[in-house]
């Protein structure tokens, strides 16, 4: 079964923001929330990187783990949803997630956090496929109608890829043979220690 | 003065009788409603089906992400 993952190739990203409008276009994502945002590091100076980031749908995600009403669920092809119908706005998920990737919305009263929103790798919410309940809480079942995440399908520089995590993985695997520099694994030496060999 | 002493008496009386037997009520409620055990949510096998598929579409993906390095 394939297994679905985001991966984005850090010497590629120019951060051109289109992944970001593409996904607030396509989804109808309400002020004040970003699914999907470029994080750009020495901005302006030598050696700048730009990460496209959103949710990455991790295995065994720390939102659902501590979520207080249990909202999420996990597909068959792992991607990681869940339920607005659910959901408290607790705010659990946003401070476990290491990514940021649940966002609430900003207009509700004060104190008030609404229902989370997230990334959903174009595969919607629990509601029936393609229906307008699910595309006004969640946004576009892309998955459904046999199409990959938009904002993989719309970078300009091929950087963010999409899909089955086994190709993505063999194509990025082979750019990076190719090229002879730079890895998957962009970022390691920072987190763990500067001699590790990537 | 005695009567309106009378009247505060009456009121303590019977607000402590009130009182009294809403705990009993309550008490009583809380027999009754014993909460069943907690269930986590559980969506269903269609909401949690493997949406993907290989379509055209998905390949064309690959194949223009790939380009420069996947054999044709």
């Amino acid at each position: 079964m394939a297994r679905m993952k985001f991966l984005c190739d850090a010497d590629r990203c120019i951060e051109c923001n289109a992944c970001v409008t593409a996904c607030k276009n396509e989804h109808d994502v309400p002020w004040g929330i970003n699914r999907r945002r470029v994080v750009t590091i020495n901005d302006g100076k030598p050696g700048e990187r730009s990460v496209s980031m959103a949710c990455m749908h991790c295995t065994d995600a720390p939102c659902a783990a501590v979520c207080p009403v249990d909202c999420f669920y996990t597909t068959a092809d792992a991607v990681v949803l869940h339920s607005k119908d659910l959901c408290i706005g607790c705010g659990y998920c946003f401070y476990a997630c290491p990514f940021g990737a649940p966002q609430y919305p900003r207009v509700g009263n004060f104190g008030s956090r609404g229902k989370m929103d997230k990334c959903t790798f174009c595969a919607a919410g629990p509601e029936g496929d393609s229906t307008e309940i699910e595309y006004a809480k969640y946004g576009a079942n892309r998955l459904a109608e046999g199409k990959l995440p938009l904002c993989a399908e719309m970078c300009s520089t091929k950087s963010l890829l999409a899909g089955d995590g086994e190709i993505i993985a063999a194509i990025y695997k082979e750019r990076v043979t190719q090229r002879g520099y730079g890895s998957g694994a962009w970022g390691w030496q920072t987190a763990y220690r500067e001699t590790i060999d990537v | 003065m005695q009567e309106k002493q009378q009247t505060a008496m009456n009121r303590r009386s019977f607000l402590r009788a009130f009182g009294g037997a809403s705990t009993t009520a309550v008490a009583a409620a809380a027999v009754t409603l014993t909460p069943g055990e907690a269930q986590a949510y559980d969506p269903g096998e269609e909401e949690t089906r493997a949406r993907y598929r290989e379509t055209e579409h998905v390949k064309a993906f690959y194949r223009v992400n790939g380009y420069e390095t996947l054999k044709k």
